[in-house]
């Protein structure tokens, strides 16, 4: 190991980083693995569990997040209000019109480390249901994250040369009838 | 009474118990509560701490090696390796290092890490090459070394 008074003492390297992630499209789940490894502080070589060494995550349109299969209708959000008869059951899709960034922020809360510092790393989220960041959050940003997943083109976000140069299995006789 | 040597007349009695207790309290003076005073508390707590001291020296060499290993995983993945990409391929280049030396040179001598990233990145094109390629003459260079044991 080199020695501590030759090393080149690197300030920012301690520094808090502010980091971008645009959920269009993305699956919450995979959103939350990205966001909990740099809330966390383990995308650094320097991490250290105690260290509080986590950056902040600024997430935005989580209203536009895909969920995959039928998790729109199928996933339920169970929560209890602590009064006899107060068990909560409610489907993806009413807790997202009633709240569109609570479902990302349960999948982030739910997937960092069950400690003492978990309330802190929740405070360094920042979710935003559109793309409209307030201005003093927007100077901090340093660096955007990768979507985790390939957000597919749809039929017509194709142009009709693209379409038109696109390799063919068969091409159908012109008295062709789909049944 | 039958007192028939003077030896008999005098009792020993005990005249070092403050500093018999002191050895056990100064063990506990930093816990918390009345068991950092109390000698029959004391007692049982400094007994239980020195028995998890035992213990924890097995646990400290587990927790260490996740710790190298979660700061090395970091480090290759900012040089867009993964950690057992970047291990199995360093290993295979016959580059021996063990995880605590290399997550200390990931912390403090970044290029040489970034060297080893590239390395191990290029021994693994050259597994995929050999192992997928076309059984032409390998243009490997890394994937030649030849392991002594």
């Amino acid at each position: 190991m080199a020695s501590y008074t030759k090393a080149a003492q690197q300030w920012a390297t301690f520094a808090r980083a502010w980091y971008l992630l645009d959920a269009k499209m993305q699956p919450p789940g995979k959103i939350a693995a990205a966001t909990v490894i740099r809330l966390e502080g383990r995308h650094k070589p320097i991490y250290h569990a105690l260290s509080d060494c986590g950056d902040h995550v600024v997430i935005i349109n989580t209203r536009h997040i895909a969920f995959s299969g039928n998790k729109w209708e199928q996933k339920v959000y169970s929560s209890h209000t602590g009064y006899p008869g107060g068990f909560k059951q409610v489907t993806a899709t009413q807790l997202h019109l009633k709240d569109p960034t609570a479902i990302v922020k349960l999948t982030v809360y739910r997937m960092l480390p069950k400690n003492l510092q978990r309330r802190t790393m929740m405070q360094r989220l920042h979710l935003f249901p559109e793309d409209v960041i307030p201005e003093d959050i927007q100077k901090n940003l340093l660096q955007e994250i990768p979507q985790p997943r390939a957000v597919p083109k749809r039929l017509d976000e194709y142009t009709p040369e693209e379409i038109a140069a696109f390799p063919k299995v068969w091409t159908p006789p012109k008295d062709f009838r789909r049944k | 009474m039958v007192v028939l040597s003077a030896s008999l007349w005098l009792r020993s009695r005990l005249t070092d118990r403050f500093w018999r207790v002191q050895e056990v309290l100064k063990h506990a003076r930093h816990f918390r509560g009345r068991k950092n005073r109390c000698y029959k508390l004391a007692v049982r707590s400094v007994q239980r701490a020195f028995v998890k001291t035992t213990k924890a020296r097995r646990q400290k060499k587990r927790f260490l090696r996740a710790l190298w290993i979660t700061r090395i995983e970091a480090a290759s993945l900012e040089h867009g390796l993964k950690y057992p990409a970047f291990i199995s391929n360093l290993l295979k280049s016959q580059v021996e290092l063990n995880r605590k030396m290399i997550a200390d040179l990931a912390i403090y001598e970044p290029k040489t890490f970034k060297s080893l990233a590239a390395l191990a990145q290029r021994r693994r094109q050259e597994g995929f090459l050999a192992a997928l390629g076309d059984g032409k003459e390998p243009e490997g260079i890394f994937s030649r070394i030849v392991h002594h044991y």
